[in-house]
């Protein structure tokens, strides 16, 4: 029974990651990768759109982590 | 015979008819491995290449030669499939998985391989795609569409193999793990394959699925052969090479999310890219027979300490829950791919 509840949390948190992977991609589209692709005018506007794309990645990584580490310990193990 | 019946028996045949083609490969591969793994087990006894069984109680020694039994399963299919088709396509695509295989044997046979070279020799796997420009840089981006990567796609192809092999690699921790959690993989990027009519990518997922569903008899618990770093990494290389070659990246990034996520937090809880032998800490406690999760906090956090959290959990029962989890994000994946990115192709 508790392993049934284990797997249920972990698809769950599966799902989360799936739904912000796909937000995550989006910026990464309009902002990472535009800059790197084409030539701008602009140079201000790309490495802004580049920090922007770094800086939502490693975000999105980072509490990607946090949230598993949540989800052990205070969910899971209930500490 | 009414003449709509006959029309759908003729449709049924010529849609069919097809895939059946396709079966040929594949079950040269399943027979192949099949017939091939127990001399590999007796192979692997003979020239030491063995590995301890820690989840259990004996700690016997097992083989780790399933790995060259996949490789040679799709060799077979491969030379069928050229054979039928006059296709050498399929040639880059298996070139990939053998460089990363390769780098897996050494492993196997050599001992534990510095945890920093490893990724980077990896990056190896990729030349026969990057080589022969067989890659397409304009993926689908759910919301955004197609996309041009011209400058960036090139570099996301040669991470793609270190990620993807070392994933793999990563889950490949229970008896039948690393088979449970790639079945879905192959599934999904068969489905999606036949759905855009890319024939190609059809076969070799068929034929995947086919080499991985045949070495179960021997892997499944308790395992009489492991498929080694040879064959995870090979797998690896197959999988990165089917999103590549199949053009579907995002599904294929979501239907590995649950590799990716015990790759990447086994990295972060350990401080960075670590031999296992340096870290103190197990994720999981082996008691009577049962997994539990090690409530250190030290200990690094992966799938299995996830699953087994205030739980005691057979092996055999752990690595179906993993297969459970990858088939639920295939899942996620072609739903994904039908509503957000379909509509773009």
């Amino acid at each position: 029974m508790r392993l049934l509840k284990n797997l249920a949390a972990v698809l769950g948190l599966l799902a989360i990651v799936c739904a912000t992977f796909l937000l995550v991609s989006y910026i990464l589209a309009s902002t990472l990768f535009p800059a790197i692709e084409q030539a701008s005018q602009n140079i201000l506007a790309s490495i802004l759109r580049v920090i922007v794309g770094l800086a939502t990645f490693t975000a999105w990584v980072l509490a990607w982590y946090t949230l598993t580490k949540i989800w052990l310990y205070k969910v899971l193990l209930r500490e | 015979m009414n003449p709509s019946v006959s029309r759908l028996i003729k449709i049924f045949y010529l849609e069919f008819s097809g895939i059946l083609d396709k079966m040929l490969e594949a079950l040269a591969s399943f027979l192949t491995v099949i017939a091939v793994t127990p001399l590999m087990i007796r192979l692997g006894r003979r020239v030491g290449m063995v590995g301890v069984d820690v989840h259990k109680s004996s700690k016997p020694m097992i083989p780790k030669t399933g790995g060259l039994a996949l490789i040679l399963g799709s060799l077979i299919a491969l030379l069928v499939h050229m054979l039928l088709n006059h296709d050498f396509h399929s040639l880059i695509f298996l070139s990939t998985g053998l460089i990363a295989g390769f780098i897996g044997f050494l492993e196997d046979f050599r001992g534990e391989m510095n945890p920093k070279l490893k990724p980077t020799l990896l990056l190896l796997a990729s030349i026969p795609i990057l080589v022969t420009g067989s890659y397409v840089p304009r993926p689908v981006i759910p919301f955004i569409g197609r996309t041009r990567l011209y400058k960036i796609y090139p570099i996301l192809v040669a991470l793609a193999y270190p990620v993807t092999c070392n994933a793999v690699n990563s889950v490949d921790v229970l008896n039948g793990s690393m088979i449970y959690t790639s079945i879905p993989f192959f599934a999904m990027s068969s489905i999606i394959a036949y759905y855009r009519g890319n024939l190609f990518i059809l076969t070799m997922s068929l034929i995947c699925i086919s080499i991985l569903v045949a070495l179960i008899p021997y892997n499944r618990y308790p395992a009489k052969i492991f498929p080694g770093n040879s064959g995870s990494l090979f797998i690896g290389g197959l999988m990165a090479s089917t999103a590549i070659l199949g053009r579907i990246e995002v599904a294929a990034i979501i239907a590995l999310l649950p590799q990716i996520m015990n790759e990447m937090h086994v990295i972060f809880s350990i401080g960075g890219i670590k031999s296992a032998k340096e870290v103190k800490s197990r994720p999981v406690e082996f008691v009577d027979g049962f997994l539990t999760a090690s409530k250190d906090r030290s200990a690094p956090i992966t799938l299995v300490r996830l699953l087994s959290a205030e739980a005691r959990v057979s092996e055999k029962n752990m690595a179906y829950m993993m297969g459970v989890l990858a088939a639920f994000t295939s899942i996620l994946a072609i739903l994904t791919d039908l509503l957000l990115v379909e509509a773009w192709i």
